[in-house]
Formats: structure tokens, sequence, C-alpha cells
């Protein structure tokens, strides 16, 4: 009887899928005439990866308790003298667990739907084949990231998400703005991935040299869940460097999810495609951080300093995102600041202890950001601009997109019983049972209940300045009318699941995955409301930003702050993104190059100068040392003398007094 | 004994080049013939390779395939034809073999003297491929030389417009470095009291030396070595030299030329001095890190597409001396998968800024721009030539940098974070230079120009070939380098 557990052995097949699709589409998509096939060609290898997502989640569903490795030995060396006493192996394998399959049908349900709305909405782009193949590029990257069963392979996939995504927010690339966006979404990124490696180095050296004697040499640095965090175990979960390795991860981390400091790349890169950005989203670049920290906690262990360090940084990023989100006047601008500061709340989960929470608000998240800017992207497709000002009375144009926008939005701000609720309340009574044995985590918790409020409040002004009142401010803006049946489709989907993803939680199964994914690691989940108080604070906060939005958006109205309002400054303040990216700029670009131009003046005028003054001074030198070619055959003989006195000198009393002096063996 | 294949090696290689400069017009095919003859023959040693623990029957204990006659037979000295390969200089043989086809191929619409310049590039490729098996120290010289004087002409008569000033000062630099070199050597023999120039008889002998010999005789060594590299600050020959190369030079002297340094100092200094390398270690360090730093930082400022990657060549192999610095058995093994790396790569990057300079007649990256639209197969091999070499993961450089990153953090803990740190300074200028030449609206492009004639595309395709096969498995060439006898390294 075959059973479904024996996918997992299979589960290679999402990423192998999407490979394929990179090659075939990218190759053969240049030659198509007519190229609709090759799209559709992309969704249907998304769908097969899908079906091997959906079944492979289906039987982990089944019986959550089982894990399956499958893996090769990448390379091998052995144990040597001073390095590595334990040998060294590099590893690559799947690894389908709970967690893995969780994420794994996030990736695939989402990646499938973004693939088959891009037909509707890139149907008028050039550059589709290159568009395809890059997003099943994409795709690949972050599922083969999800089931890597080590660190080493997970960087490697980590890094080629990222240059994926270098690719899509680059996509038009004749646009200067989009090329820019690109390149700086790679390097900040770039700038968490070295501290990334050096938190790998660090963990592979205590792996190496405190580790299971010849588990290393036998099966690499591999990811066992399930079990007591293996730091944890070896270190007694204390140690500086170990502490330096956790903050390291927390830089990568950081760079990957746009968490505080590291943010800056995210909102510009909605340069890309708005499918593009639903994707880094909800389910590939952004969640690659949370997810690194979720595997890190589970199977490796931080300190207890670390644990603050990323609680700070989590919580922190919740309230700071969603203030700059409060008063742009870009759709999708809001909404790169809303997943900015909802990934605070997963950090958040993860440094308090709690990465299954973080995960489960990473799952219901995935879903209705997806559908937020699927649901935006409508609306550009519909009417070609992105500022929330033009825009007006959509509603009645746009009765599907105006209702998953809205189901979007509740679920963001946490009414329940939408997805966001449950996940969001998780997180929040999560963290408040850690506040009495760790006080300092109270700053952080605060900012983060506080941050519901103005979530509530800033998405449901984009709802409200989109689509209510009677028409467009913007009279030239053409008539808005909804997408093909290929747009439509992914929002109905996607608002099931804004409504349902997260009722999923009173599922005993849904329970028992995340009890496993936990595993004895000592790391309880929370489910549900624990605190019927916190609860209640957090759906007040709620009802009350919808309600301010109401009161000063509503009907069509705009609230205009006036010029002398003492809270201008503010309001500018938060525009220019607290000043965040110019510093980033004035150091990157203006310092860095200014550097790098007095350098290359020190190699062309100091390094080459000097060699070009001796050889001035050997052509003078030569020029005298002409003078005593006399072409006198009785002086050039005293030169030969000479010379072989020295040579004598030389090896009669200097050599034999060297060797004396120092040995010669 | 079975085919003395190394030194049928030399002699395919020997007679090729000289039936190519008597080839005139169909020069071309006859460097692809030997070409082809000379990978079929890489194979053959990589198949009769013995590898570990094969080596201890062999003639040269260490090495495989190796052949031994005497040559010049002195009452007190003994000068040998010794050739034989370890691990190391077959990985670097394998380089000579993909760099020379690939240069033949990407250089077949050569139209100027082609015979003369096809015959150069070949001869290059034999003196590289004797300084690899040579392990006798007077014909390893004489190889080292034999690179030297192709080289030379090739800058010299096929360069730019200041090729003379180019030519003259790379052979300056490199001889001036050679003649140290050779010093150290014929001091290391004298010194060590070997009966012999081979190899196994001046590492018996040198080993055994007092630390205070060893040191200086490393470091004679290293200067000799170091220039080849380069080393910061003797390094002001190298963005010369390749701005005005030939494209095909420029691959053979970033891909070839610069590992004949990496290789010389493992070879004749790493492994034959221990003790001078440990003591000499805060000086290699120091000149590492400065080549890292400035060859990454100098890439930043340069407008000209082929200086910027001769900087960056400064910086990887900065980071090939970091490696080999450490001495442990990690490192020595990351540097030469690094030189391996950095060959292929830098090849590639060298082969499209020729095609760039074909193309548009300029390489000045602030003045031709967004060329993507033109030029789509050439942006592709740029875009993947860059990725590769600021260290993309299922490409060739990021096992390499890996290694040795993660042998910098056993070696040296935490001062790993500079060679870290200029990774983002890395990819930042690879990134701007992708912005400003690639992507953006085209700028600076002459009326009729069109994609890459087939020849440029199919020699850059050869290199992209390996640097995904091995970039996805690695562990082919680790399993070759760690059959050496270094280190102490016990053996798979």
């Amino acid at each position: 009887m075959v059973s479904l557990a024996d996918l997992f052995g299979y589960a290679f097949l999402v990423p192998l899928l999407m490979v394929l699709s990179f090659v075939i589409v990218g190759l053969a998509g240049t030659r198509l005439k007519r190229f609709e096939w090759g799209g559709w060609l992309a969704v249907g290898f998304a769908g097969a990866a899908l079906v091997v997502g959906v079944l492979i989640a289906a039987a982990e569903l089944m019986d959550p308790s089982r894990y399956t490795n499958v893996q090769f030995t990448w390379f091998h060396l052995p144990a040597a003298p001073g390095v590595f006493p334990n040998g060294f192996s590099l590893v690559a394998g799947t690894l389908v667990d709970p967690i893995s399959a969780l994420m794994l049908l996030v990736v695939t349900v989402v990646g499938f739907l973004v693939m088959l709305y891009s037909i509707g909405y890139m149907h008028h782009d050039h550059g589709l084949p290159r568009y395809y193949a890059e997003l099943s590029l994409f795709l690949a990257a972050m599922s083969g990231l999800v089931i890597a069963n080590n660190l080493f392979e997970f960087f490697l996939f980590w890094e080629l998400v990222g240059v994926c995504s270098y690719f899509l927010i680059g996509f038009y690339y004749e646009k200067p703005s989009a090329s820019s966006a690109a390149k700086e979404a790679f390097l900040v990124t770039r700038v968490g991935d070295v501290m990334f490696l050096l938190g790998i180095f660090i963990y592979f050296y205590y792996y190496a040299t405190t580790g299971p004697s010849g588990g290393w040499a036998a099966n690499g640095f591999v990811f066992v869940r399930g079990t007591t965090p293996f730091l944890a175990g070896a270190m007694g979960g204390q140690s500086t460097v170990l502490t330096v390795a956790g903050i390291m991860i927390l830089g990568g981390a950081a760079g990957k999810s746009a968490q505080f400091p590291l943010h800056v790349w995210l909102p510009d890169a909605m340069e890309g495609p708005t499918t593009v950005s639903a994707l880094i989203h909800a389910a590939t670049m952004v969640a690659a951080g949370v997810y690194l920290l979720a595997v890190t906690s589970l199977f490796i262990g931080f300190t207890s300093t670390d644990q603050l360090a990323i609680v700070a940084v989590g919580g922190f990023t919740t309230f700071f995102a969603a203030t700059m989100a409060v008063v742009h006047p870009d759709i999708k601008r809001v909404i790169a600041y809303s997943t900015i500061s909802q990934l605070g709340y997963m950090v958040l989960a993860v440094g308090a202890g709690f990465a299954m929470v973080g995960l489960f608000h990473l799952f219901t998240h995935a879903f209705f950001k997806a559908l937020l800017f699927l649901a935006a992207g409508s609306v550009i497709h519909a009417v070609g601009t992105q500022d929330l000002f033009k825009m007006g009375g959509l509603r009645k144009s746009m009765r599907v997109t105006a209702a998953a926008f809205a189901i979007g939005g509740l679920a963001l701000a946490g009414i329940p019983p939408f997805a966001g609720f449950w996940s969001k309340d998780d997180v929040l009574s999560a963290v408040y049972s850690q506040l009495p044995s760790h006080p300092a985590y109270w700053p952080f918790f605060v900012l983060a209940v506080a941050a519901v409020f103005l979530t509530a409040y800033y998405i449901f002004r984009a709802w409200f300045l989109a689509f209510s009142g009677d028409k467009p401010r913007d009279p030239t803006l053409p008539h808005a009318h909804e997408g093909p049946w290929v747009m439509q489709v992914p929002l109905v989907v996607l608002s099931a699941f804004a409504v349902g993803a997260g009722l999923f939680i009173f599922w005993p199964n849904f329970q028992g995955l995340l009890l496993h994914g936990a595993g004895a690691a000592g790391i309880p989940p929370v489910y549900g409301p624990a605190d019927l108080a916190l609860s209640a604070t957090s759906v007040f906060l709620g009802v009350a930003g919808i309600g301010l939005a109401w009161a000063l958006w509503g009907h069509g109205k705009v609230f205009v702050l006036a010029d002398s309002s003492p809270v201008q400054p503010l309001r500018r303040l938060l525009l220019n993104r607290y000043y965040f990216k110019v510093g980033f700029d004035w150091i990157g670009a203006k310092g860095v190059y200014t550097v790098a131009r007095a350098a290359d003046f020190v190699d062309r005028f100091v390094i080459d100068g000097t060699v070009h003054g001796f050889e001035r001074m050997f052509a003078e030198l030569s020029d005298r040392l002409r003078r005593i070619q006399t072409g006198v055959v009785s002086d050039y003989a005293a030169y030969v003398v000479a010379g072989l006195i020295a040579v004598f000198v030389l090896l009669l009393f200097v050599a034999p007094y060297l060797v004396a002096k120092f040995g010669g063996g | 004994m079975t085919l003395p294949i190394l030194s049928l090696t030399i002699l395919t290689l020997l007679v090729g080049t000289v039936a190519t400069f008597l080839a005139g017009s169909r020069a071309r095919w006859v460097a692809l013939a030997t070409s082809a003859v000379f990978l079929g023959e890489i194979a053959l040693i990589f198949l009769g390779f013995s590898g570990w623990p094969g080596y201890n029957g062999a003639l040269v204990p260490g090495f495989s395939e190796s052949e031994s006659y005497v040559w010049i037979h002195l009452s007190w000295m003994r000068i040998n034809y010794t050739v034989g390969v370890d691990g190391i200089s077959l990985v670097l043989i394998l380089l000579t073999g993909i760099l020379q086809v690939a240069t033949v191929i990407y250089s077949w619409g050569e139209s100027k003297r082609p015979a003369a310049y096809f015959g150069l590039l070949l001869l290059t490729c034999l003196g590289s491929f004797g300084v690899f098996v040579a392990l006798d120290i007077l014909l390893f010289f004489l190889f080292w030389e034999a690179v030297l004087v192709p080289m030379f002409f090739l800058i010299g008569f096929w360069g730019g417009p200041q090729r003379r000033y180019a030519a003259l000062k790379f052979f300056i630099y490199t001889h001036v470095a050679s003649i140290v070199m050779l010093v150290g050597l014929l001091a290391l023999v004298f010194y060590s009291g070997s009966s012999s120039f081979d190899f196994s008889s001046v590492y018996a002998g040198a080993r055994s030396l007092s630390a205070v010999p060893q040191t200086f005789l490393f470091l004679a060594l290293f200067f000799g070595f170091g220039v080849k590299f380069p080393m910061v600050p003797f390094h002001t020959w190298l963005p010369d030299a390749h701005v005005e190369a030939p494209t095909g030079g420029s691959v053979l002297l970033a891909g070839l030329l610069l590992k004949l340094g990496g290789y010389g100092l493992i070879r004749w200094a790493v492994e034959v001095l221990p003790s001078g390398l440990h003591t000499a270690q805060p000086i290699l360090f120091f000149v590492a890190f400065l080549s890292i730093v400035w060859g990454s930082v100098l890439s930043l400022s340069q407008r000209d597409l082929k200086r910027l990657v001769a900087y960056s060549s400064i910086n990887h192999m900065g980071i090939v001396l970091l490696a080999i610095a450490l001495d442990s058995s990690l490192g020595l093994i990351a540097a030469v998968l690094l030189m391996f790396a950095h060959g292929i790569v830098s090849g590639l990057l060298f082969m499209s800024s020729g095609s760039v300079h074909h193309t548009f007649g300029s390489r000045d990256i602030a003045s031709i721009g967004g060329i993507t639209p033109t030029t789509p197969a050439l942006s592709t091999l740029i875009m993947t030539g860059s990725l590769a070499s600021l260290g993309l993961p299922a490409l060739i450089s990021f096992p390499a940098e890996f290694t040795a990153l993660l042998a910098t953090w056993n070696g040296l803990s935490y001062w790993v974070f500079l060679p870290l740190a200029i990774l983002v300074v890395t990819a930042a200028f690879y990134l701007w230079m992708m912005q400003r030449l690639l992507f953006g609206t085209p700028r600076g492009i002459p009326a009729g120009a069109h994609d890459i004639p087939w020849y440029e595309g199919a020699g850059m395709g050869i290199l992209v070939a390996f640097t995904v096969l091995f970039g996805i498995l690695p562990g082919l060439l680790v399993n070759v380098i760690v059959s050496s006898p270094i280190h102490g390294w016990p053996g798979p």
C-alpha cells in the first residue's frame, strides 16, 4: 500500500519542477511567436509543484510526528590535525518535517496564484519569457531553501532567492529607478548575508569541535528537529561567541526580512511589477529571514542576550514601520510598510522563544498580504496610477477587488474572525506570557500593541481613499474595470484563505503540526486567545484605528493637514522615512565612492609615481654609468679583476660566516 | 613504465605551437586541433592519476605519473628533467586546458597576423603547463621564463595605444621578481645541501633547516612569486598590462599567469619551508588583507571595464594569499579552489570586456550604457560573470570563497570580518557596473552595433558551462585536491 508519506523523499520535485520551468520557459520562450503559451507553461509547472506541495502538507498533517531526511554528500574532508578533529562534510538534502511542510504549502500556493494572476496582469509587458523564467527560478530557490536540511544549503538557496529578487525588482531595467532599487535591495541584504556567513562559520566550528564525534564526518551538520536545540545542550546556552553567532544570524534575517535598520530596501523594491511584490512580501524573499530565525532557534538555539536583541529589533520594527505607512500616498508603499511591520511581529515571537507562533503568523500573513498586493495590482492595472489621492470611488466599478482589499485589510487589522486576528493575537499573548520573567521585553511589547492601532488606521485609510466616494479625484483616470478571470480567481481564493486560514488553529492536526514543529525543545506553542483581556484590547485598538480612518477619510473625504500645523515636521519626517534612505545613500554612495576615488589617486600617483621615480633615477644612473664605458681595454680588465675579487670575498668569507652563524641545516 | 603522458603532452604542445606559427591562414584550425588533443591528454592524465595512496610507489614521492631523466650531471650536482603531478597541479592543468580551448575559440576572428597570435597563445599555455608539472628547479625556471616572452609580445604587438609602456612595465616587474625568485631557489638548493635540483631532494633537505634561513629563503621566494600574484604595492603593472593587452592575452594573463605565482608559492615555498611560512605569516596576512581591501576599493572607482576586472583580480588573489598564509590544509584546499575559480571567472569577464570593446568601440562604463536591448547575449554573459565573481552560489567562486573564509575563521577568528565586509564592496562595484553598463536608457551606442559573433559566444559559453558545473559539484575538484599529501593531510 502506497501511502502519502512516501512522497516525503520526493520533496525535491518542487524546486526541480520550477528549475525545469526556468530552463524551458527561459530558453524556448524567446523562440515562440506569441508568448502566451510560455506563460501558461510556467503556470503548468507551478501547478504541478502546487500538487506536490499540497500532498506533502496533507501527509504531514495526517501524521505530524514524522520527519524525513534524504541527502547525499557534497564533499567530504577527513579529519586533519588542527582543523576539524571530526572531519568536515558538506551535504545536500531535503528535510520534510512539520515546519518545512507548512512553509512549502505557503510557497507553492501563493506562487501558483501569483503566476496565474500574472497571465492577466503582465499581458501587455515586454520581456515575458524573462519574467516567467525568473519567477520560476525565484520559486525554485525559495522552495529549495524551505526544504534544505542544513545551514550551508540553506545559505546557498538564500543567496539565490536574493539574486532572483534582484532580477525581478529590476525587471523594468530601462527605468533608472528600477535598476537602482534592485541594486539597493541586493546590497542591503548583502550586508545581512555576510553576517549570516560569519554565523555559519561559528556554528560549524563549534559543531565540529564539540559535536558528536563522527557525526559531522558521517552526516554533515544536518538539522535535527524535534530535539533539544543543539548548542543549548552543548554549551549550556551561554557563551560570548555563540551570542555573537546569534546576533550574526539576526543580522542576516534582518537584511532579508527588512527589519530595522536594514529595512530601507523593501519600500524601494516596489519598482518591480506588483506581482513580484506580492511574491516577495508574502511567500518568498522576506519570509526567508523569519524562517531562518525560526529554524535557528529550534535547531541550534539562541542565548538569552540574542533573544533580547531579536525581541528588540522585532518589537521596534512593528511600530517604526507602521508610522511610515500612516502618511504615504502610494498604495503599494503603504502595503510595503505594513509588511515590514508584520514581519516585526514574527521576529518578535521567535525572539520571545515561540518560533512556531511566529511561523503561524507567517502562514496567515502570506495569504492576506498576497491578497492585498494582488488587489492593489488590480487597481493599478485598472487606473494606471499608484497615487491614492488620484483614486476614489472605485468600489462601484471594481466590486471583487474592493471586497478582496477589504477582507485583506480586516485580516491585517486583526479583526476576528479573519486570519490575522488569530495569529497576531497568538504573538501578543506569547510575548505577554514572557513578560514576568523578562521585564526587559516590556517596551517592545507595548510598541507592538500600539502598532495594532496604526495598522488598522493606515490600511483602511488606503481603502477609503481608493474605493469610497463617488468618483476618482483625478478626472483624467481611465474608466476602471475588473481584470480578466485569471486575475479574479486568485483574489477569490486568497480571500477565502484570508478569512479562514486562522481557523486552522482549531484543527487538532494543525495544532499537532505546530507542536511537533517545536518538538521537545521546551517551546510550547500558544493556541488561541490565551488572555481574553489582551485580545479584547487588541481588537479594540483595531476597531478604533478603522474608526479613525473612517472619520478622516470615509465617504471620499480628504483630510488635509494645514501647512501651519505643528505636526507638519513630523509628517515630513515620516514621508522622508526618517531620512534613513538619505543617510544610507550618503554613506554608501558618496562616502565610499570618495574613499575609492582617493585610493585611485594614491594608486596612480603615489605607488606608480614612486615606480616612475625609480625609473627616472635609473635612467639618470645609467646615463652616468655609460661614461665608464671608455672603450679602453685596460679599464675593462680592471673592472673584471675588481669584480672577481668581490666574488671571492663573498664566497670565501661572507658565505661561510653566514652558514656558521645561521646553521644551514 | 606506462605511457610518459606528461612528456607527451609537452611534446604535443610544442609541436602544436610550432605548427601554428607555420600554418599561416590556417593557424586557428591547428591551434584548435592542438587544444583538442591537449584536452584529451588532460583526460588521460586524470585517468592515470593514482591519487592517494598510490603515490607511495611513485618515482617521485607524492607525485603521480612522474618521470625523471638525468639532464646535466656534474660531480657535485645533478640537474634532472623531472615532471609529475599531484592534486594541486592537476586542478591547475585542467584550468590551463579549459582556458586554452576557450581562448582559441574566442579569438577565432583575429585577423592581425593570426599565425603568430595563436602561436603565442599556445606558447603561453605550454609554459604554464610546464610550470605546473616541473619538479626540477631549472626546468621550472625555464618554463616560468618561457611564459614571460609570449605575453610580452602579445601585449606589445596586439595591444592598445599604450602597449609599449604596458609591455615593458609588465616585463620589468615580472623579470625583477623572477631574478629574486631564482636567487631564492638557488639558495634553497645550496642551503638545503641537496645534491640535485629535484623537488623531492630539496624538500627533504630544506624542511630540516632551522627557522632563520627558512625565513630568509621564504621571504625571497614570497617576493618573487608575490609580484606575479600580484600583491599590493607591487601590483600596478597588472591594470596597465590588462588594459593594453588583447583579449586573449588578458584571459591568459589573469587566468594562468597569476596562478603561476600562487602555484609557485605553494609548491616551492609553503610546502618546502614550513617554519619560514610560520615566521613570515604576519607579513603575508598584512599583504593579503591590504590586497583584498585595495583591489576591491579601487575597482569601485574605475571607469574602464577591463581595469575594473583587473583590480577585482587583485582582490581575489588577495583572498588566495590569505588562504595560503593560514597554513592549514583547509586553507590550502580553498586557495587552489579559488585559483581555479578565479581563472575561469576572470577569463569570462575579460572576454566580455573584450566583446564590449569590439561591439561598442569603447569600454568606458561612464559613457556607454543600457546595452541590454542591443546585445542581450553579451549582457547575459556579463551578468553571469559578475554574479559568479561576487560569489553567487551554484557558481564556482562560491564554494571556493566559502571554504576560504571558513578556514580564515578557523585560523584568525574575528579577523574574518575584514574580508567578509569587503564582500559587500565587491558586490557593490559589480552591481554598480551592471546598473550603468547594462541597464537604464541606452546611450553611447554606435549605429549598427549588433550582438557578439558566434565564436565569442562559444568561447564564453565554455567558461560558463564549467562555472556552473563546478559550482554545483565542487566535490569533483575537492576530491582531486585532497589527494595531495599536504600539511599532514591523511588522504581521503
